[in-house]
């Protein structure tokens, strides 16, 4: 087992939710108070990494990321060094990857709170943000738990954005997914397993977890 | 001031509010004007005229629909909703009880009943457990709304109201609906003795000849978006109140 990769997989996957969360919060808010066509064009860039290949995604962020784009230039200028094969650059295509998992249940959950529910909020005196922090974010808490799952376990399994943007550098950027294929390109078949085995009993634990979110969820009125 | 017609003349002469909406949603054209002068008014009309389009015109869901919507002050008529000016929904300090009830349905009754409170940290006019024995809600207090009747969430929608500090309106649709008889012939007298204290005025909402007789108050009649009479219950009703007569007699 290598554990180097399994620490810095946890870290990624632990960053990646929190970043994540943070930002799809009021992404999926906004999305979810609307039917304009921004708000779609914008749902829909959001969830092209669900069908696009990671390596599409990985070699764009790779050329994104570097100092062909602007973007790229300025966080060179912040970071002070390229990102791309760096634990930061991993960070960053871990989140575009695995931003529909986070923000669809946001969304869902957002968009089905009762809207006669959040009027006589509001008309018995509440803001917006009162309404949100008061009324829909607890109504969704499920989802959150749901989304921040979802988010962990797509990010302890991602391969192809890994391997684009942060290469494979022990320690800095090799994941517990890379680590496997570079086994398996040794021929160390049950090292290859011990850490495959690891990873499905993983992503196991994180389904039962979600379904049996869904099967407690309280009714709602 | 109003872009509708203004409605049928008042049965006293000083208006405390005054409302005018031009405003279509869904199959409704609502086009109704009127003051309220009385310290209760029911809006009186038949399923679909537009009874609660105007509750919620008033309480400011319609923020881009034509509406005049004005209180009078000691200093003259502030404006609330109008051409040039519309106070968002949570600064109307308005009592709201909405049909249906829509409890937030993660809180206890209690916490359901202080919101209000809790989110604008001002006292409310009594405290909540007062307004709980009002409505007779002090057993179920702890409980949460998917536990409770149609009856018993409607009071404490009630309640929530009731809660509200400061309250410049109250807006009460459907205030008896889904409670029985003998519970609305409790909460009936305690609410009108509460508001009379509270010194402020109750626009409600019925479909229901009874209890519009029952409050004796102030009765528009509305028809399809429009306002068709307005006056005591006694003379807008009287059709109403025959026709109940002949069938108890």
């Amino acid at each position: 087992m290598d554990f180097a990769a399994l620490g810095l997989t946890l870290r990624l996957a632990s960053l990646t939710t929190l970043c994540l969360l943070l930002l799809a919060t009021p992404l999926a808010a906004w999305i979810a108070s609307g039917h304009t066509l921004s708000r779609r064009i914008v749902q829909a860039i959001a969830a092209l990494p669900l069908v696009l290949p990671p390596t599409v995604l990985g070699f764009y962020l790779l050329v994104g990321l570097g100092p062909a784009t602007a973007l790229g230039r300025a966080l060179i200028i912040l970071s002070g060094h390229p990102l791309a094969f760096t634990f930061w650059g991993l960070l960053i295509g871990s989140m575009i990857y695995s931003l529909p998992f986070a923000l669809q249940p946001l969304i869902v959950a957002f968009a089905s709170v009762d809207r006669p529910t959040l009027e006589v909020a509001q008309v018995l005196g509440a803001s917006p943000w009162t309404i949100f922090r008061r009324i829909t974010l607890p109504l969704s808490r499920m989802s959150f738990l749901t989304a921040a799952v979802l988010t962990f376990a797509h990010t302890v399994g991602e391969f192809g954005v890994v391997l684009m943007v942060g290469g494979d550098i022990p320690g800095v950027t090799r994941t517990l997914s890379i680590s496997i294929f570079d086994q398996v390109q040794e021929l160390q078949y049950s090292a290859a397993n011990r850490t495959s085995a690891a990873l499905v009993a993983l992503a196991f634990i994180a389904l039962l977890f979600v379904y049996g979110l869904g099967r407690k969820r309280p009714q709602l009125v | 001031m109003a872009s509708a017609e203004r409605g049928p003349s008042l049965s006293s002469p000083t208006p405390h509010h005054h409302f005018a909406a031009d405003l279509r949603t869904g199959p409704l054209h609502l086009q109704a004007a009127f003051d309220l002068s009385a310290p209760w008014t029911v809006l009186f009309g038949p399923s679909g005229s537009g009874k609660s389009t105007v509750l919620r015109a008033l309480s400011g869901l319609f923020q881009k629909a034509s509406v005049d919507f004005a209180r009078m002050s000691p200093s003259g008529w502030i404006a609330i909703q109008g051409k040039h000016h519309t106070t968002p929904p949570q600064k109307r300090n308005l009592a709201y009880a909405p049909q249906g009830s829509s409890l937030f349905p993660h809180l206890t009754v209690l916490r359901n009943i202080s919101f209000a409170t809790d989110i604008t940290r001002k006292p409310s006019p009594r405290t909540i457990h007062e307004i709980l024995t009002l409505f007779d809600l002090d057993s179920l207090a702890p409980r949460m709304p998917r536990d409770l009747s149609g009856g018993e969430r409607q009071r404490v929608n009630l309640a929530r109201a009731f809660a509200v500090p400061e309250p410049t309106l109250f807006l009460l649709d459907e205030p008896f609906s889904g409670v029985d008889r003998a519970m609305r012939d409790t909460l009936l007298p305690r609410m009108q003795q509460h508001i009379a204290q509270l010194g402020v005025p109750v626009l409600s909402v019925t479909h229901d000849v009874e209890e519009a007789l029952l409050l004796n108050a102030d009765v528009i009649r509305i028809e399809q978006g429009s306002v068709k009479d307005q006056g005591p219950a006694a003379r807008v009703l009287a059709e109403e109140r025959a026709a109940m007569l002949t069938v108890l007699l």
